[in-house]
C-alpha cells in the first residue's frame, strides 16, 4: 500500500447509511448536504511529501485543454511576416536539415491565410481563428518557444502527458495526485474528457499513473447519466438487492480486515467501496449542468451547435475545479484531429470555432467567480507544425519550435515569452521543453519538480525525469 | 540570433598583484557563483557529468574530457568554454556572461597552477559525483562480492527441521527474540500453496483429499503434484513474461498486434514445464542463435531481444535504433543484473558504481542485433519436408505467381519510391545501397527502415483498381485452388539474427571513441574494465558472437547476479518480499539482504544443482517457514520488532495478482476452459487462463488495470497492490461481475439442484475459500438468500447468452460473437421496416475469420436467404469468394432492372484484415429508369487514425427490395446456421435512404430521423435495447416478445435460460462473495 488515503478508514456505519441513502436519490437535499460537509475538506492524513512544502503554491487546481494532433503556431499565436514573404519557396539553407515526419524535406513554404490583431495593450497576436481567446489576452500568457522530443504523435502525446516519448512512466496529471492530492474526496484527483469517441493516441495509457499506485491514474468522464463507468446501480439489481449485498459485502470484509489488524491494505479495501458510494453520490451531480444559468451557457456557448460539445467539456471542468478536482484534462479533437497534414485551412477552421468561444467563456467564468486566480488553463498540443508545406496546402509535424499558452494560477497574464527563428521552425529565445513546461507547471502548484520522488524498482523516480526546470519569470 | 549581445571576450592578459591564495579564492567564488548550480556535489548536479567543486573533478572532468590543466588556460576545457560564442558550447548556456573581469581572473588562477584555496575542501565530503572512481568500498558492496556458500547452522528452536531454509530463518528469529507461528491449516495451507505454484484455487475435492491425507509425506506430496502441473509452468512464465516486457502488440500509436509473438510465451511455458536448467533458459534467450544454432526453442528464445515497442511510421530511424537498443540494455540491466544500468545512459551513476561507459560496453554486446519475423522455429526435418512440398507448389504455380507479380511489380515500385523518400536522405543512401555494400549498422538501420516499405506492401490492394484489379482477383483464385497443396506457414517467431561477423561500434553520444563490449567495471580491477574476450561465432553463423560471450559470463557459477536474483525474486514471490526488497535492483539504494548467509546458499545450491528450479521452489515450499500460519497466537512482539514480517514469524497475507484474481473468478464459477493450453492469444473475455489471452499494450482490459498488472513496456519485477474506488465499483456494478455471480449460482444449482441455502452456502465457501463455513457465516449467508429471494429483481442482472466485449480504440461495449455461435441477435418489430428508398447499413467490426468457403460472414441481414423472396445481407466475403476473398460485400435478392427477380451480389475492392477494429457501412441507392443504381462501401480502420476513410462505389443493378417477413438479424441470419459472424460487433446502425459520408456514424453520432434501428449494446441502456428510440429490442436467435412475467420455480442451469428468483437471490451471495477480500486473499 503506497497511497496512504487508502488508509483512511472512517466509522462505516453511520456514514455509509447516510451516503447510502443520498446515492439512492433520497433528494436534492441530502446531495447539498453532503456536498457542503465535503467539500475543501483537507486531504487529512495525506502525508507530506518531498518535494512539497518548499515553495508557496500559486495555483490550486490545473485545467489542461490538450488539442491533440498539434495545433498550427504560425496560424494562430506566432505570426511569421518571413514566411509570408518566403512562400512558395524551398526552406532556406540557413535553417539547416529538417526531419519530418511525413517525409516532404523539400515541400515549399506555406503563407499563412490568417488575418491578425495585436492586443491594443498587451501587444500579443492573435489570428482570427481564436478571437474570443485573443480577447482574454490580458490573462494569458503566450510561450511562443516550447520544445519536444517526438516526431510522432505517439511520442509527441506521451511526452507532453508523461514526459518521456516512451511509454512507462506516470502522466502529470498522477504526480499532481500523488503529489498533493486533492481536495476533494468523492471525486478522482484526476479527471480526463474528451470531445468525440475516438480513441486518443496511446489509449487510456496518455492519462496513466504507470509506476506509480494506481488510485493516481486520471480517471476519464464520460457525458451520459453514468460519468464513471460502473458507477451506478444497474437497473438489473435495484435499489433493495444493492444494498443487501452492499451490507453483506461489508460484513465479509469487516470480518476479514479484523483477523488481521495490521494489515492497512485491507481496511483500505473497505474504504475504497466507501469513496465508491460517496464518488455515486457526488459524480453525477457534477455533470448535471441542469442548475447553470442561460448566461453561463451562453458564455461557454452551450446555445451553438459548434461549440457545444467544447462548451459543455469546459463547464465542466469548471464545474470539477470548484469541488476541488486538482487536474483536469481536456482532449480536444481526441484522436489526432488538430493532425492537418491537408486542408489545413478547412481542418483548423472548423476546430478553432469549435474551441475559441468554449475556452475564452472557461477563463471569463473562472475570472468572474474568483477561481482564476487559483485555477492555472494550460493550452497547447503536443507539438506544432512547419512553416513548410505539406501536400499542398497542409502542415506536418513540428517538435522542434511551438507555442502554447497559460493563464490563471498566478501567471502573469498579457505577456509573450520565448520567440521561434522568423520562419517559426525552432524555438530561440528562452526555449522551453516539455520538461520545463511540466516543472513550471508544478511549481505554480507548489511542487518542487526535482524534490518529488517516488521509488520504483529501488530508483527514486521524478515527474520530469531529472530534467527541467520551471520558468519562475512566468509570475511576472 | 540571439538577444543576448554575445560578448567577444579577448584572452586578457594575467591580472597581476594578486597573491595566489586571494587569487584562487576569488576564482573559486567565481566559479562558485556561475558554475556551482550545475556542477557541483552542493546542487547535486554534474551536467555533462562534470563537477567544478572538488579539483579532481575539474582534473579527471566530464564527458568531453579533462576539463582542466593546470598552467595551461589554452588547454583548460572549462576556460575555453566560458570563452567560446558557439551556442552549443558556450558556458554558461543561459543567462549572461561571464564578465572579461571575472575571465582574467579565472585565465590567472589556470596560468598559476590552479591551486586550491585553502577554504574549500579539495574533495568534498561526498565524493559521489566524482566521475569514473570506483574505489573498494564500492567493490565491496554485498552483490558485487562472490556468493559465498555458509555452513548450514544448526537448529535453533526444538521445531526446527532439516530443511536447509528453517536453519537459517529459524537462527535469526531465536536471535530477535521471536518464537514462529504454528503451521497454518490444512484448508489454508493448499489454497495458499496451490494459488502460489500454479495460479489456481484448489478444488474442494483436492482440498478434502489433502485435509483426510493423514499418511506422512502429505504436504510433500502435494508440492510434487502441484510443481509437476501445467499450472506451475503457466504461473511462473507470467513471473517471467513480466520480466522482459512481453506483448501481443507493438504499443505505439497504431498498436498492431503481432500475430507470432506468442510463440515466446509458449516457449516460456514449455521450458519452465520441462524444468529446462535456468543457464540454459537464459542462454538461449540471450544468444539462442549465436549458441545453439538449428535449436528452435533457442530461436524462439530469442525473442527476449524483440519484444521493445515499435512504432509504424517514424521517420527518424536512427532515433528509433537507438530506442530499441537503450531498451534491450536497460531490460538486460533489469532483468539478468540486477542494476539500474539506465540511470547510467547520461551519466555515471550517482549511487552504484556504473559508469556511464558501463553503459555502452553493456549495450556494445547487443548493438549488432538484426530483429526478424521471418525465422521459422523448426527442426532440420521439419525445415526439409516443408521446402520439399513448398517446391512442389511453387513449381505447379510459377505462371499464376509469375503474372500476379507482373501486375504488383509497377505498385511495388511507387510504393517503394514513395516510403523510402520519406526518410532523411542518410537512410535513403542506405537502403539503395546494395545489401552487400552495407556496413553492419547500415544494415540495420535500412531493414528498420525497410518495415514501412513492406508495411505499404501489405496494403497495395486498396491502389490496384480496375482491369488490373479484376485480373489480380482472379489471378488469385486460381492460385486458390492450389491450397490444399501448399504446405501451412511455417512457425515464424520473433527473433533476432547478426548482419555481420563484425559488429557494429558503439560510441557514447557526443564522444568519439568507439566503445568495446565489457563487463561492468566494478567487478573488474582496472576501471574501466577491459573489453571481454569474445570467441567467434560458429563457422556458417553469420554473427559477431559477443551475445554469446555475454550468455556464457552470464551463467557460469561465479556471476554474483544470475543466481541471487533468480533466489530473491523466488522468495518474493513465496515471502511476498525479497529477502532484499528490489527484485531488480541490488543497488545501494534498496536494502542489503536480511538474510544475507541464506540468499547466497540458495544461490549456490542453485549452482550446485545444475541450476534445476523446481528443486529450488521444492526446497522453499516445503520449509516450515513457508507453512506457517498467518494467524500468530501471540502477535505482539512481532509486530512491534518485525512489523513488515521481514523475518517470517508468520504468513503475510496476500492480495492475489489480477491474472490470478481473473482465473479464480471463472474456475470457481466452474467455467474456466482449461483446454487452452498455448497457441494464439485469446481474447480476454473468454474464459481461458490469462496468460493465453492477448496483451494489447495501449488496450488493457479494465479487470487488469485496478489490480496492478504491469504496463509491459519495461521490464517489471513485482506488483504493487493498491486499492481504488474505481476497483470497488468494477468489482460490484461491472456486468462481467454480475455475470461471474450468476454463472456460480447456476453451478450451485446444477450441482445440488435440490439445495437448501445452508448447502450453496457451503458449497460456496468450500469454492472459494477451500473451507466450510462457520455457523454464523452459514447462518448469514442462508438468511441473505432467503431474504433476498422475494426483492430479487424481476430479470437476472446480466443477459446470459450476451458476451461483452471491448474493442480496442473505441469507448464502451460491443457484442462478442464467438465462432461457433449459431444464432444471430434478432431485432424484434424491424420485419416491416421501408426500405424502397433506399438504405444504408452500418457496424463496427473487429471480425476474427473468415469462412474457408465463398460464404459471406453476416454482419446484418433481413430476410431468409431464399431465392424465392426478397432478402440482403452484408458480409465479408470467405477465403474462396468467386471474386475477391476477404472484402466486405453487399448480398441480395430483389427487382433488378431488366425487371426480373433475381440475385445481385456487389462486392466492394474493400479488404478487411482479421483482428482489426474497423467501421464498414453499406448505402444502397437504387436504379431508376433515369440513373444507374449504386451501392457505397466505406470501412475505416479504427486502430489508426492516420488511415482514411475508404470509399468503393459499386454499381448496382437493384430497383427494389420488395418486402419480405423477416426481421432484421445481426451477427448472422436467422435461417442459417452457418453464415455467422465471427468477432466483435458493435454500434449497428440502419438508416433509411442512401446516407452519404459526411453522415455516416462514423463521423456524425447525432440522432437522426432517417435511423430505422440503432444497437449499440451498452450496459447503460440495456445491452438488447435499441438506441434509435424505435424500440427494435434485439433477443437471441427469436424476436423478443412481451410475454407477461410468469415466475418459474427452479431455474435451467444451462446458460441463457433466465434464472428463477431464489437463484437471482443466490446470484447476488455469489457476486457479494466474489467481492470479499477472502477470496482475493490467499493467507
Amino acid at each position: 500500500m503506497n497511497d496512504p488515503r487508502c488508509h483512511r478508514y472512517e466509522k462505516p456505519r453511520s456514514r455509509r447509511d447516510f451516503l447510502f441513502n443520498a446515492g439512492l436519490g433520497v433528494g436534492s437535499m441530502a446531495f447539498t448536504d453532503l456536498l457542503a460537509r465535503d467539500l475543501r475538506v483537507p486531504a487529512a492524513g495525506t502525508p507530506k511529501r518531498d518535494g512539497i512544502g518548499s515553495i508557496a503554491p500559486r495555483a490550486k487546481s490545473v485545467i489542461f485543454l490538450f488539442m491533440e494532433g498539434g495545433p498550427s503556431q504560425m496560424d494562430l499565436l506566432d505570426p511569421k511576416p518571413l514566411l509570408q514573404k518566403l512562400a512558395g519557396q524551398r526552406l532556406p539553407e540557413s535553417f539547416g536539415k529538417v526531419i519530418t515526419a511525413m517525409g516532404e524535406v523539400g515541400a515549399p513554404l506555406l503563407a499563412s491565410k490568417r488575418e491578425w490583431t495585436r492586443h491594443a495593450k498587451t501587444g500579443q497576436w492573435f489570428s482570427d481563428w481564436i478571437p474570443h481567446i485573443g480577447g482574454c489576452s490580458e490573462d494569458i500568457a503566450v510561450i511562443r518557444s516550447c520544445k519536444s522530443d517526438g516526431l510522432n504523435h505517439s511520442a509527441g502525446v506521451c511526452q507532453m502527458n508523461t514526459g518521456s516519448i516512451i511509454a512507462g512512466k506516470p502522466s502529470l496529471g498522477s504526480w499532481v495526485s500523488y503529489g498533493i492530492g486533492s481536495e476533494n474526496r468523492n471525486l478522482p484527483d484526476f479527471v480526463v474528457m474528451q470531445d468525440n469517441q475516438s480513441s486518443v493516441v496511446n489509449g487510456p495509457r496518455t492519462w496513466g499513473s504507470a509506476f506509480l499506485p494506481a488510485v493516481h491514474q486520471g480517471v476519464r468522464i464520460q457525458g451520459g447519466t453514468e460519468p464513471i463507468p460502473d458507477l451506478l446501480t444497474p437497473d438489473a439489481v435495484g435499489p433493495e438487492m444493492q444494498r443487501a449485498k452492499l451490507d453483506l459485502i461489508g460484513e465479509l470484509n469487516r470480518d476479514y480486515a479484523g483477523r488481521f489488524p495490521d494489515q492497512s491494505e485491507l481496511s483500505a479495501r473497505l474504504a475504497g467501496y466507501e469513496m465508491a458510494f460517496r464518488m455515486q453520490a457526488e459524480a453525477p451531480g457534477v455533470v448535471d449542468l441542469n442548475g447553470e444559468t442561460e448566461a453561463t451557457r451562453k458564455l461557454y456557448g452551450l446555445d451553438d451547435k459548434t461549440t457545444e460539445t467544447m462548451g459543455r467539456l469546459c463547464l465542466l471542468s469548471r464545474r470539477m475545479v470548484e469541488r476541488g478536482v486538482r487536474f483536469v484534462q481536456i482532449f480536444h479533437g481526441a484522436g489526432s484531429k488538430w493532425d492537418a497534414h491537408a486542408k489545413i485551412e478547412d481542418n483548423h477552421s472548423k476546430l478553432c470555432a469549435s474551441m475559441d468561444k468554449p475556452v475564452a467563456g472557461l477563463l471569463k467564468d473562472l475570472k468572474s467567480r474568483g477561481l482564476l486566480d487559483e485555477t492555472l488553463v494550460v493550452w497547447g498540443g503536443e507539438f506544432g507544425r512547419t512553416p513548410m508545406s505539406e501536400k499542398g496546402d497542409g502542415r506536418d509535424h513540428n517538435p522542434t519550435g511551438f507555442s502554447m499558452w497559460m493563464a490563471g494560477g498566478g501567471v502573469k497574464g498579457g505577456q509573450t515569452i520565448g520567440s521561434t527563428d522568423e520562419l517559426g521552425l525552432r524555438a530561440q529565445e528562452t526555449p522551453l521543453h516539455v520538461h520545463d513546461l511540466h516543472a513550471t507547471i508544478l511549481w505554480l502548484l507548489g511542487i518542487d519538480n526535482m524534490g518529488l520522488t517516488y521509488r520504483y524498482k529501488g530508483r527514486p523516480e521524478r515527474p520530469t525525469q531529472n530534467e527541467g526546470e520551471p520558468y519562475k519569470k512566468i509570475v511576472g | 540570433m540571439s538577444l543576448r549581445p554575445a560578448l567577444i571576450l579577448p584572452l586578457l592578459a594575467a591580472l597581476p598583484g594578486l597573491a595566489a591564495d586571494d587569487l584562487s579564492e576569488k576564482a573559486l567564488s567565481i566559479l562558485d557563483r556561475r558554475c556551482f548550480e550545475c556542477h557541483s556535489h552542493s546542487a547535486g548536479k554534474n551536467k555533462g557529468g562534470l563537477v567544478m567543486d572538488a579539483a579532481q573533478g575539474l582534473t579527471v572532468g566530464g564527458d568531453s574530457g579533462t576539463a582542466l590543466v593546470a598552467g595551461k588556460p589554452e588547454e583548460s576545457l572549462f576556460l575555453q568554454r566560458i570563452l567560446s560564442t558557439d551556442e552549443d558550447e558556450m558556458m554558461p548556456p543561459k543567462g549572461d556572461r561571464l564578465t572579461a573581469e571575472e575571465v582574467a581572473t579565472i585565465k590567472s588562477w589556470v596560468s598559476a597552477g590552479a591551486k586550491w584555496p585553502a577554504s574549500r575542501a579539495a574533495k568534498p565530503v561526498s565524493g559521489k559525483y566524482l566521475p569514473g572512481r570506483i574505489n573498494d568500498e564500492d567493490r565491496s558492496w554485498w552483490a558485487y562480492r562472490p556468493v559465498v556458500r555458509t555452513e548450514v547452522p544448526a537448529p535453533a528452536l526444538p521445531s526446527t527441521g532439516s530443511n536447509p531454509v528453517d536453519r537459517f530463518i529459524d537462527q535469526r528469529l531465536t536471535k530477535e527474540g521471536l518464537t514462529p507461528a504454528p503451521e497454518a491449516a490444512r484448508t489454508a495451507l493448499i489454497r495458499r500453496v496451490t494459488f502460489d505454484v500454479t495460479g489456481l484455487p484448489p478444488t474442494p475435492e483436492e482440498v478434502e483429499a489433502f485435509v483426510k491425507d493423514a499418511a506422512p509425506g502429505a504436504y510433500e506430496r502435494l508440492v510434487d503434484r502441484l510443481l509437476a502441473s501445467r499450472g506451475f509452468a503457466e504461473r511462473n512464465a507470467r513471473v517471467w513474461l513480466d520480466l522482459v516486457r512481453y506483448a501481443d502488440s507493438d504499443g505505439f500509436r497504431a498498436d498492431d498486434y503481432r500475430p507470432t509473438a506468442w510463440r515466446f510465451r509458449d516457449y516460456v511455458i514449455r521450458s519452465l514445464h520441462a524444468n529446462k536448467p535456468y543457464d540454459r533458459f537464459l542462454q538461449e534467450q540471450v544468444a539462442g542463435d549465436e549458441l545453439f544454432p538449428g535449436d528452435p526453442d533457442a530461436l524462439t528464445g530469442t525473442g527476449f531481444l524483440h519484444h521493445w515497442i515499435y512504432e509504424y511510421n517514424l521517420r527518424d530511424a536512427r532515433g528509433q535504433w537507438t530506442t530499441i537498443l537503450n531498451d534491450v540494455t536497460d531490460t538486460v540491466g533489469d532483468a539478468l543484473l540486477g542494476a539500474g544500468m539506465q540511470c547510467a545512459r547520461c551519466h555515471d551513476h550517482k549511487f552504484d558504481p556504473i559508469l556511464q561507459r558501463d553503459y555502452f560496453a553493456l549495450r556494445a554486446f547487443f548493438s549488432n542485433i538484426l530483429p526478424v519475423e521471418d525465422r521459422a522455429a523448426w527442426t532440420k526435418e521439419e525445415a526439409e519436408t516443408h521446402a520439399r512440398k513448398l517446391a512442389v507448389w511453387e513449381k505447379k504455380t510459377a505462371a499464376i505467381r509469375e503474372e500476379i507479380a507482373k501486375i504488383e511489380q509497377p505498385y511495388r515500385d511507387k510504393a517503394t519510391t514513395r516510403s523510402v523518400g520519406m526518410f532523411p536522405e542518410d537512410i535513403q543512401a542506405m537502403i539503395n545501397k546494395p545489401a552487400a555494400e552495407r556496413a553492419p549498422v547500415e544494415a540495420q538501420l535500412a531493414a528498420l527502415a525497410w518495415r514501412q516499405v513492406d508495411y505499404e506492401f501489405a496494403r497495395l490492394d486498396r491502389v490496384i483498381k480496375g482491369e488490373n484489379r479484376t485480373r489480380l482477383d482472379d489471378l488469385r483464385k486460381q492460385l486458390a485452388t492450389f491450397d490444399a497443396e501448399k504446405p501451412e506457414e511455417p512457425p515464424y517467431v520473433l527473433a533476432v539474427r547478426e548482419p555481420a561477423r563484425t559488429a557494429s561500434p558503439v560510441t557514447i553520444p557526443k564522444k568519439d571513441a568507439a566503445i568495446e563490449p565489457a563487463f561492468l567495471s566494478v567487478l573488474s580491477k582496472t576501471v574501466p574494465a577491459a573489453p571481454a574476450v569474445i570467441p567467434p561465432a560458429p563457422e556458417g553463423v553469420e554473427s559477431s558472437g559477443r551475445r554469446a560471450a555475454f550468455a556464457r559470463w552470464l551463467t557460469q557459477p561465479e556471476n554474483p547476479f544470475t543466481a541471487r536474483l533468480a533466489m530473491n525474486r523466488l522468495w518474493q514471490q513465496y515471502f511476498r518480499r525479497g529477502l532484499t526488497p528490489y527484485a531488480s535492483d541490488f543497488g545501494r539504494l534498496g536494502e542489503p539482504p536480511s538474510h544475507p548467509e541464506l540468499l547466497d546458499w540458495l544461490a549456490s545450491e542453485f549452482v550446485r544443482l545444475g541450476w534445476d528450479v523446481k528443486a529450488m521452489h521444492r526446497l522453499v515450499l516445503t520449509s516450515a517457514a513457508y507453512r506457517r500460519s498467518s494467524d500468530h497466537p501471540d502477535p505482539s512482539a512481532g509486530r512491534t520488532k518485525d512489523p513488515l514480517n521481514v523475518l517470517v514469524w508468520r504468513f503475510q497475507p496476500q492480495r492475489l495478482e489480477a491474472e490470478q484474481i481473473r482465473d479464480a473468478l471463472f474456475a470457481a464459477c466452474g467455467d474456466l476452459d482449461a483446454k487452452k493450453q498455448g497457441g494464439e492469444g485469446a481474447l480476454f473475455s473468454e474464459p481461458v487462463r490469462s496468460v493465453y489471452t492477448r496483451a494489447i499494450r495501449n488496450n488493457r482490459d479494465p479487470l487488469m488495470d485496478v489490480f496492478d498488472a504491469p504496463e509491459w513496456f519495461n521490464s517489471s519485477s513485482s506488483r504493487p497492490v493498491t486499492t481504488t474506488p474505481i476497483q470497488s465499483l468494477l468489482l460490484l456494478n461491472s456486468p462481467f461481475m454480475l455475470k461471474r455471480g450468476e454463472t456460480m449460482a447456476r453451478r450451485l444449482r446444477a450441482e445440488l439442484p435440490a439445495g437448501t441455502p445452508e448447502q450453496h452456502v457451503a458449497r460456496a465457501y468450500a469454492l472459494l475459500h477451500a473451507r466450510a463455513p462457520s455457523p454464523k457465516e452459514t447462518a448469514r449467508g442462508a438468511a441473505f438468500i432467503r431474504a433476498n429471494t422475494k426483492a430479487a429483481p424481476e430479470k437476472a442482472a446480466a443477459t446470459a447468452a450476451f458476451n461483452p466485449e471491448k474493442i480496442p480504440n473505441r469507448d464502451g461495449q460491443a457484442a462478442r460473437l464467438d465462432m461457433d455461435h449459431r444464432t444471430p441477435l434478432v431485432a424484434a418489430g424491424t420485419e416491416g421496416l421501408d426500405f424502397s428508398k433506399g438504405f444504408t447499413v452500418e457496424a463496427v467490426i473487429v471480425p476474427r475469420s473468415v469462412s474457408d468457403s465463398g460464404a459471406l460472414r453476416v454482419i446484418v441481414a433481413k430476410g431468409s436467404g431464399s431465392s424465392k423472396e426478397s432478402y440482403w445481407q452484408l458480409g465479408i466475403t470467405g477465403m474462396r469468394s468467386r471474386r475477391a476473398p476477404m472484402v466486405l460485400a453487399l448480398q441480395a435478392f430483389g427487382t433488378l432492372k431488366d425487371g426480373s427477380f433475381s440475385e445481385a451480389v456487389h462486392f466492394s475492392g474493400l479488404r478487411i484484415e482479421m483482428n482489426k477494429p474497423y467501421f464498414v457501412s453499406a448505402a444502397v441507392r437504387y436504379a431508376t429508369p433515369g440513373s444507374a443504381g449504386e451501392v457505397t462501401f466505406a470501412v475505416k480502420d479504427l486502430s489508426n487514425d492516420d488511415e482514411p476513410l475508404l470509399v468503393d462505389k459499386v454499381a448496382s443493378g437493384l430497383v427494389a427490395l420488395p418486402d419480405n417477413p423477416h426481421p432484421v438479424s445481426l451477427g448472422g441470419r436467422a435461417s442459417s446456421s452457418t453464415s455467422g459472424f465471427h468477432g466483435a460487433l458493435d454500434d449497428v446502425r440502419i438508416s433509411s435512404g442512401a446516407l452519404g459520408t459526411g453522415d455516416l456514424l462514423f463521423t456524425s453520432e447525432d440522432p437522426s430521423p432517417r435511423t430505422m434501428g440503432f444497437w449499440r449494446f451498452e450496459n447503460k441502456v440495456g445491452v438488447m435495447s435499441d438506441s434509435s428510440g424505435r424500440g427494435h429490442l434485439l433477443s437471441m436467435g427469436m424476436p423478443a416478445a412481451n410475454k407477461p412475467g410468469k415466475t418459474e420455480a427452479r431455474s435451467d442451469s444451462k446458460p441463457g435460460a433466465p434464472l428463477s428468483p431464489a437463484d437471482r437471490a443466490l446470484a447476488a451471495f455469489c457476486h457479494a462473495m466474489l467481492n470479499g477480500s477472502e477470496f482475493l486473499y490467499v493467507e
